[in-house]
């Protein structure tokens, strides 16, 4: 009998047993991601609830809405609060891949030396807020202490809180359940590349590579690729 | 009993606490009246309703009532009521043994009445009334009798007044406008008071100040007052509330961008505009109770802080144009207004009409799949992209076109600046990932745009 097999029957009669690669089990509630590959590699199987979730992005690149709308669709029907968005929302879009426009609530304070502290604030009067499902805040400059605060308002009023960083603040100690880096494929392939950086459970040694486009896109991307292939073919 | 005289006692927390003990007992009896520094509540007609007179005097004295607690008596006659609240100590006494200094007419006559060897009610009732008038006046004899029940009591009594208007003379004067909240709030536990009796909720309020006459000169005056001579700060809510704290911090958020030329002395709190307010019903299951402030208070806080403009939300548009498609509001145009939320905004044109039925058939956008398709950010205004060999160039590369073109002609009505002749493609961009950019056809020669990213 070979060993693996005689061992992973094992485990599976011992459900009480813990085992070290196992991703811990979510204390809180968990959104599902929709997506299923980046479901396996998060605790619980979800965004958690109730939690700090922090996505760091290399500059100039914005993947997310490709990331989060997903769960926001299904997160429920109250408010969902954009603090200092990049670039302004397009309703219309994000209306038909299921985030219904008017949960959008977009709070843009005024550049000014106190930007980054009236961010900071108006994050967490929404997360006070019982009418808010969800914030998303993008943050550029922002100490531990002051993240930590936004993860107990979190705690304490049971939202989903997603805070999008620069990716240079991957050195920086952060109190957040779950780190994620997030960038496209450097290969070319028009994916999208995740590395769990923080989570609850062992450290994540391979990134996942995830398609880059939701599907409606997705196809349409197919089918004008195919169409170029052929008509480089009558050439 | 029926009278009940009480003694408020100045408030800390409060501007007047008269004024807001009155308006508490205006429940109970519509008979108040302040005589002096007491009030005294006539309430026979309602003991039984409150189901006697101890419950009555209970649910008046209630120990979670916010105000601090009064001394109070109780008297047949509401001289003897006024009079047992004068000699705290012996508040039972017969109307007979109470000191003459407590019944008011008296006082003026007091040494005479001490030479008399007089000291309580009873011995000045004993004399004889003739010589009584002659020597002291009818005024003693006439209180004498109502003390006794013999002469009706009229006063002149309180009622609730319809506006909320309540002046505060500040301690020492103000320097600082965000000092001036502590006055404020003063001022906001007596509106709650007023709210509360009336059972209303404030919608809209003003608070006002006066600058020191003294210190403050014409030039200054007249840059600070807009218009009238006093300053002046609207407050203004999206639903009627009686909860102070959260008018207090919209107050604090709003005086702390003011700057006073002068120091305050005065202050004045009126309200605008209030509406009745219906009670919160409260759901049975504990699960179902969800904690955290309100919407709208999170809107008007933010207003507050941010500005007005900084808080948005969408209203979606049948256009074809993108920049067209959605316009966002200042969350405090909306309400004035008077937009609903997101689709609700009314079509145009018939052609619109069938447009919007079609796009709301599903409670959203999921009948027009090629929304999907668009971008999720778009670019406030177009960035003109330079072109090299043909090609448009974004963040030092060449743009791939992907897929397109998408030909938009639109806005032909609305004149040369709106008018939109637009090729657009979705574009791959090295570092970018997939962008959005068009090609604009109006000038005769392509201008290549940049409009939206997806992410």
């Amino acid at each position: 009998m070979p060993v693996s097999a005689h061992l992973s029957s094992w485990k599976d009669a011992r459900a009480d047993v813990w085992q070290a690669d196992a991703l811990a089990s979510a204390p809180g509630r968990v959104l599902a991601t929709g997506d299923v590959l980046l479901n396996t590699h998060l605790p619980g199987g979800g965004w958690p609830l109730g939690a700090l979730s922090e996505i760091l992005q290399p500059p100039g690149v914005h993947n997310e809405w490709r990331l989060l709308l997903p769960a926001l669709a299904r997160s429920g029907t109250g408010a969902v609060v954009l603090v200092g968005a990049p670039h302004t929302p397009f309703g219309p879009s994000l209306g038909a891949q299921g985030l219904l426009p008017h949960r959008l609530l977009w709070v843009a304070p005024q550049a000014s030396a106190q930007a980054g502290a009236q961010r900071l604030w108006a994050t967490e009067q929404a997360l006070r807020c019982a009418d808010v499902d969800a914030v998303l805040a993008w943050l550029v400059q922002v100490r531990p202490e002051q993240l930590r605060r936004l993860q107990m308002a979190a705690a304490e009023y049971d939202k989903l809180l997603f805070v999008l960083r620069p990716e240079q603040a991957q050195g920086e100690s952060s109190p957040a359940v779950l780190r994620l880096w997030a960038a496209p494929s450097p290969n070319g392939a028009d994916t999208l590349e995740v590395r769990v950086l923080k989570r609850r459970g062992p450290p994540m040694d391979q990134s996942v590579h995830l398609s880059a486009r939701a599907s409606h896109l997705a196809c349409v991307l197919e089918a004008s690729g195919h169409a170029l292939g052929r008509t480089a073919a009558h050439a | 009993m029926h009278w009940v005289a009480l003694q408020p006692t100045p408030d800390a927390a409060l501007v007047d606490a008269h004024a807001a003990w009155s308006w508490w007992a205006l429940q109970f009896t519509p008979m108040v009246a302040r005589v002096e520094s007491a009030l005294l509540l006539e309430v026979s007609g309602s003991v039984r309703l409150f189901g006697g007179e101890d419950a009555l005097l209970d649910s008046l004295f209630k120990p979670n009532w916010p105000l601090a607690p009064v001394e109070y008596a109780r008297g047949a006659t509401s001289l003897v009521a006024f009079g047992r609240l004068q000699c705290a100590s012996a508040c039972t006494l017969p109307a007979d043994a109470l000191p003459l200094h407590t019944l008011a007419a008296a006082r003026a006559h007091l040494p005479t009445l001490a030479r008399l060897g007089l000291a309580n009610w009873g011995q000045l009732r004993a004399l004889p009334r003739g010589g009584l008038v002659r020597r002291f006046g009818a005024g003693l004899l006439d209180a004498l009798d109502c003390a006794y029940g013999q002469r009706p009591e009229v006063y002149p009594w309180l009622t609730l007044p319809d506006v909320f208007d309540a002046p505060l003379e500040l301690l020492s004067s103000v320097e600082s406008a965000s000092a001036l909240l502590f006055g404020a709030r003063r001022l906001l536990a007596q509106l709650q008071l007023w709210l509360r009796a009336r059972q209303r909720g404030v919608l809209a309020l003003e608070l006002l100040w006066e600058l020191d006459a003294r210190r403050s000169n014409a030039l200054h005056v007249d840059a600070h007052h807009t218009g009238g001579a006093q300053g002046r700060l609207v407050l203004r809510t999206a639903q009627p509330t009686q909860d102070m704290q959260h008018l207090a911090r919209l107050l604090g958020e709003q005086l702390a961008q003011v700057t006073l030329p002068a120091p305050v002395l005065h202050l004045r709190l009126r309200s605008l505009q209030t509406q009745p307010l219906a009670g919160e019903s409260i759901s049975l299951l504990p699960e179902d109770v969800r904690h955290g402030d309100s919407l709208h208070q999170l809107l008007e806080r933010l207003s507050a802080r941010l500005g007005p403009q900084q808080v948005r939300r969408i209203t979606l548009y049948a256009d074809h144009r993108p920049e067209r498609m959605q316009h966002w509001h200042a969350v405090a145009d909306m309400a004035q207004a008077g937009i609903g939320k997101g689709l609700a905004a009314a079509p145009k044109s018939g052609a619109n009409k069938a447009y919007f039925t079609g796009a709301r058939g599903q409670n959203g956008l999921n009948d027009l799949p090629e929304m999907a398709l668009y971008p999720s950010w778009l670019l406030a205004t177009p960035l003109l992209l330079t072109v090299h060999q043909g090609l448009p160039q974004y963040e030092g590369g060449p743009l791939a076109l992907v897929v397109g073109p998408q030909r938009l002609e639109a806005g032909w009505l609305d004149g040369d600046t709106h008018c939109a002749l637009r090729d657009y493609y979705v574009a791959r961009s090295a570092v970018a990932g997939l962008v959005w950019v068009y090609c604009e056809r109006l000038s005769g020669q392509a201008c290549w745009y940049l409009h939206g990213l997806y992410a």
